[in-house]
Order: C-alpha cells, then sequence, then structure tokens
C-alpha cells in the first residue's frame, strides 16, 4: 500500500505487515567449550546480536537523525542474495534474518531499524569466498585469541595450521552448529 | 559491501514480533517453601494404672 512520498529523497513511503526475509553474515564468538556463542557483525566496532533479543540499528550520528536514514549508510545490512555476501570480511555464520520497523530498500539489499535471525548456518568462510555457499560445511570450529570461532574444513584448517594460524582448540562443527542453533532459537539453513 | 542505490523506504508493523520467547528463568521465581520444623514430640502420656479393688471381705 503506497503511504506517503519521502520528502528529502522523493523516496515512495509503503506500509507492510510481514517482515522482509534476507541474507546476512556474521563472525562468531565464544569460550573454549563452545559456551557463550554470539553473532557479531564482519564490521568491526558494531554491536553483538544477543539471543532472543531484537538487534535494534543505532547510528554515531544519533544526535541528528534515527537509524536507519536515507542520508546515511547506517542501519542493519541484509542483502537480496547470497552470492553478495562472499565479498564480506570473515563471515562465520550465514543466515536469513527477518527485517522489520522502518526498512530502506536498495537495489541489492536492505537497511533496517529491527531485525533478527531466522535460520542459522556455519560456513567455512575460505570454501565460501572461492566458491558457493552449498559448498562451504564446515567440519570443525577453531579456537582463538579474544574468543574468536572460525568454522572451518579440514582442508583449509591445514592450510591456515600451515601459514602459522595454529588454533588454540578444535571443536566439531556440528556440536557448535547445533549448540549456536539453540542459543539463538532458530532453525537449520539448508542450502 | 555494495547495497547499491535506495529505492524506497518501508515502514513495517508486523502483528507478530518474528523473536523467540525469552528463554526461561532457571532460578526459582517463588519464594522457596519455608523449611519444615518437625513439632516436638508430646510428652508420653501415663496410664494410670487400674486400682485394684479391695477383696470382698
Amino acid at each position: 500500500m503506497k503511504a506517503a512520498v519521502s520528502v528529502v529523497h522523493g523516496l515512495p513511503v509503503e506500509v507492510e505487515v510481514e517482515p522482509i526475509l534476507a541474507w546476512r553474515s556474521w563472525t562468531l564468538t565464544g569460550r573454549r567449550d563452545g559456551a557463550g556463542l554470539l553473532l557479531r557483525p564482519v564490521t568491526a566496532g558494531s554491536r553483538a546480536w544477543r539471543p532472543r533479543e531484537i538487534a535494534q540499528a543505532t547510528c554515531r550520528l544519533a544526535w541528528s537523525h534515527e537509524a536507519p536514514n536515507a542520508d546515511c549508510s547506517c542501519g542493519l545490512h541484509a542483502t537480496r542474495e547470497v552470492d553478495l555476501l562472499r565479498r564480506t570480511r570473515c563471515p562465520a555464520v550465514l543466515g536469513r534474518v527477518a527485517l522489520w520497523g522502518r526498512v530502506i530498500e536498495h537495489e541489492h539489499g536492505y537497511r533496517a531499524k529491527f531485525a533478527y535471525p531466522q535460520r542459522l548456518r556455519l560456513i567455512c568462510q575460505f570454501c565460501f569466498w572461492q566458491g558457493s555457499a552449498a559448498a562451504s560445511k564446515p567440519d570443525v570450529v577453531s579456537w582463538y585469541a579474544r574468543d574468536l570461532l572460525v568454522p572451518m574444513c579440514v582442508h583449509h584448517l591445514g592450510v591456515a595450521e600451515a601459514n602459522g594460524m595454529r588454533p588454540r582448540r578444535i571443536l566439531p562443527a556440528g556440536l557448535v552448529d547445533l549448540r549456536l542453533r539453540e542459543t539463538y532459537a532458530v532453525d537449520a539453513l539448508a542450502i | 559491501m555494495d547495497i547499491g542505490l535506495p529505492k524506497r523506504v518501508i515502514e513495517i508493523e508486523p502483528a507478530s514480533l518474528p523473536v523467540p520467547e525469552p528463554a526461561p528463568i532457571l532460578e526459582p521465581s517463588i519464594d522457596p517453601l519455608p523449611e519444615v520444623v518437625p513439632e516436638s514430640e508430646p510428652e508420653p502420656v501415663r496410664i494410670p494404672e487400674p486400682t485394684r479393688e479391695p477383696a470382698p471381705r
């Protein structure tokens, strides 16, 4: 239903009742035993997405506008197509997110006020960068300093170790994947 | 990550929020039951011995 037209940009403003579903990736942190899992934006310094809590967009320019704003790049980002996420830095988790509140639709994605993941899956970021999301199933999750968790296939674990990235602990990916979905109370992402 | 130019603004007010219920609180939400203090045992009731009736003379 067309409700109005944005005065600033001439963007049409519409009102909907169904959340938008889109793609997103995160980095992952957790303790050495795989507990305390937390989804974090791939952009450093952004707020973590806490389990069972609505993620809400904020802007460093909050004194001047509310996120998301058409003049800014603020808001919770998600993409229309999964392949666009292959360009993101260090993705560990891939998922479908529900977006609602004020959502600015772009050519290839969205910026939203509120969001929560609906389906999640661990990915080997190295396979994801090189190929498709479907071929990025990890075998292990490597635990590094600062509680950083990096899912990897066996092949890329070997490559990482050969290049001096020896993990402090290695966890089974299936266990971490299950615990992640239990923590956020979401379903598995099938690709 | 470039998501391109903005096309439109959508105001979405979902009928129900797509967020799971908060995790159950594991701590007891009601006051713990008071400790049951056993009552002190009653004093034993001494049953008077039956008085012997005097023998008939």
